[in-house]
């Protein structure tokens, strides 16, 4: 009867392990889903003038800037021969016939390579910002 | 301490620290668990000794770096876990308590990088570490399920030689 018992909490012991063995498993496999994060933090502002400024927290493996902000369709552009060129963030269309365009800069600074150049590191902070005249 | 004290020490950190050298070429595959529980089952806190010389002397192996840090405290925790549960002598339930130990090895690791990088470095590092954490599992549950009795016996019997001498 003792031995009986015994077992039995040796039993429920092994499989508890071999449950939780599984949803691990499942998290692992499941990895790429929403839940989980990217190694890399990355904030990005978006600054439309006379609006509020807008701030989203990215986590993500991607290499470039790019990668990252399309994961999270926050760009639409046009590829030239300069490279990617940026016309909407975040549903807002820069109008090239009012001359507006959209400027990227890492910490306030101007940024010298496109987006799709920028290599991101962790903790990255970009601002996107619609800018008026040529 | 005693003369004798000491050489169990020095005999059970060295026989650990060989132990961890011969199979650092299997991924988590390892005695050191093992060879705490025993050690903690048959000397009690003396193993606090032992678990301190094996860390300094991994640190001078393969350097001091942020896993270190990580084992200053985890070979700690299992020996106290240990502790709590001393008079147990199933081989079942050591499994049992050396399988979570290496399920929750990556997890108790990742404590330093939650202040490194906060809480998303800290959980991807848990996540792409799971199987690691799993192979862990499986091969401390059998390794303890398997050696426990024997090498238990044979350190009891080690123990009992020893005291008989003068």
């Amino acid at each position: 009867m003792k031995e009986g018992k015994y077992f039995l909490k040796v039993f429920l012991g092994t499989i508890g392990l071999f449950v939780l063995t599984v949803l691990l498993l499942y998290l692992f496999i499941n990895r790429d889903n929403p839940v989980s994060y990217g190694s890399k933090k990355i904030t990005i502002q978006v600054i439309v003038p006379d609006e509020d400024v807008q701030e989203f927290t990215l986590y993500t493996d991607a290499i470039t800037l790019r990668e990252a902000l399309d994961e999270k369709e926050m760009i639409r552009g046009l590829n030239s021969s300069y490279g990617f060129y940026i016309t909407t963030v975040n549903g807002i269309r820069a109008d090239e016939t009012r001359e507006e365009w959209w400027s990227l800069t890492k910490n306030g600074e101007y940024v010298e390579y496109g987006v799709d150049m920028i290599h991101i590191q962790d903790k990255d902070k970009y601002e996107l910002t619609l800018m008026k005249g040529y | 301490m005693r003369t004798k004290d000491l050489a169990v020490i020095g005999l059970m950190s060295a026989l650990i620290i060989a132990l961890q050298l011969g199979l650092s070429f299997l991924p988590n595959i390892e005695l050191v668990s093992l060879l705490i529980i025993l050690c903690t089952v048959v000397y009690g806190w003396k193993t606090l000794y032992v678990i301190y010389i094996f860390v300094i002397a991994e640190g001078f192996i393969y350097g001091f770096g942020i896993w270190w840090i990580n084992y200053l405290y985890v070979w700690t925790v299992l020996m106290l876990i240990t502790m709590l549960f001393k008079d147990q002598r199933s081989p079942f339930f050591w499994a049992i308590i050396s399988g979570t130990f290496g399920l929750a090895f990556g997890t108790l690791c990742s404590i330093p990088y939650f202040f490194i990088g906060g809480v998303s470095m800290a959980v991807s590092g848990i996540i792409s570490g799971i199987p690691f954490d799993i192979i862990h599992c499986v091969s401390n549950y059998l390794i303890a399920l398997v050696l426990f009795k024997p090498l238990y016996h044979l350190l009891e019997l080690f123990n009992q030689k020893l005291h008989e001498t003068k």
